[in-house]
């Protein structure tokens, strides 16, 4: 029986090759970039959740006087308040929007 | 050529493709690493590799420049060997749970195989660091983060059992 020294010293001397190392590479990378897309998504989903709720919390609480607050305004609105209220939502998405997208989110 | 240390910075700058130089510049030692802990098991050292490589980057951040990235990701293919075993441990039939699951391929070398198939888990670790990669106690000690004194007296209990 070889003693443990030879036994180590041919082992030392033996070397393990990867198979297809490239392929080996593409498709870790692959899995790495799979897994990032599946946090981003997840991500994604969880502010979306967050915000649908916040949504909901806001504004539909309070609905009923919101409701009635909008049909009371409705008699007095003219052409300029309307376009000034469109225009200050389209801002506040506008805002929204580019945060969401400075962050990465989306 | 570009040094470890360069790639991971250049990986966590935003170039995946940078990793990809690390996975092939350490896929066959990892992969060695693997078929030598795992007794010759092909599937296992490549899973073995593959996790290490996916854990490697996830947790790449965390990676400490003062240590060699070698070292670091060593660690992290012998945490993937336990949890392999582990797994295979708990998800082995109740009849062969004093038996691994995995049949060795002895085509390489098998008298190494062989000799390091009577000790625990920890102590093949130690053992084919210590004499084949010809680490130093106190580079096993800090890539298994244990104490240099652990690491001594297991290598030797090791050598016990073997002679």
């Amino acid at each position: 029986m070889n003693s443990i020294e030879s036994i180590i010293e041919q082992e030392k001397g033996v070397s393990y090759t990867q198979r297809n190392k490239q392929l080996f590479s593409f498709y870790t990378l692959t899995l790495i970039a799979q897994e990032q897309a599946s946090r981003r998504l997840k991500k994604r989903a969880g502010i979306s959740l967050l915000l649908i709720v916040a949504f909901l919390l806001l504004f539909l609480a309070p609905i009923s006087s919101l409701i009635e607050g909008f049909i009371a305004s409705l008699s007095t609105l003219d052409i300029i308040d309307i376009f000034k209220i469109g225009a200050l939502n389209y801002g506040l998405v506008f805002i929204f929007y580019q945060f969401l997208k400075k962050r990465s989110i989306f | 050529m570009e040094s470890d240390e360069e790639l991971v910075k250049r990986t966590l700058a935003g170039g995946n493709h940078h990793y990809g130089v690390l996975i092939q510049r350490y896929a066959d030692y990892l992969f060695g690493l693997g078929m030598r802990l795992t007794a010759g098991n092909r599937e296992l050292a490549e899973d073995i590799s593959q996790q290490s490589f996916l854990k490697s980057y996830t947790y790449l951040k965390s990676f400490d420049a003062r240590k060699t990235y070698k070292h670091w990701l060593t660690g992290i293919a012998v945490n993937c060997f336990k949890d392999i075993r582990l797994k295979e441990q708990r998800y082995a039939p109740i009849d062969d749970t004093n038996e691994a699951s995995y049949s060795p391929r002895l085509e390489e070398n098998s008298d190494f195989f062989n000799l390091i198939q009577p000790l625990d888990d920890n102590e093949k670790i130690m053992f084919t660091l210590k004499y084949v990669y010809d680490y130093r106690t106190q580079e096993i000690a800090d890539v298994l983060d244990l104490k240099t004194g652990t690491v001594k007296s297991k290598i030797s209990r090791a050598l016990e059992k073997l002679k």
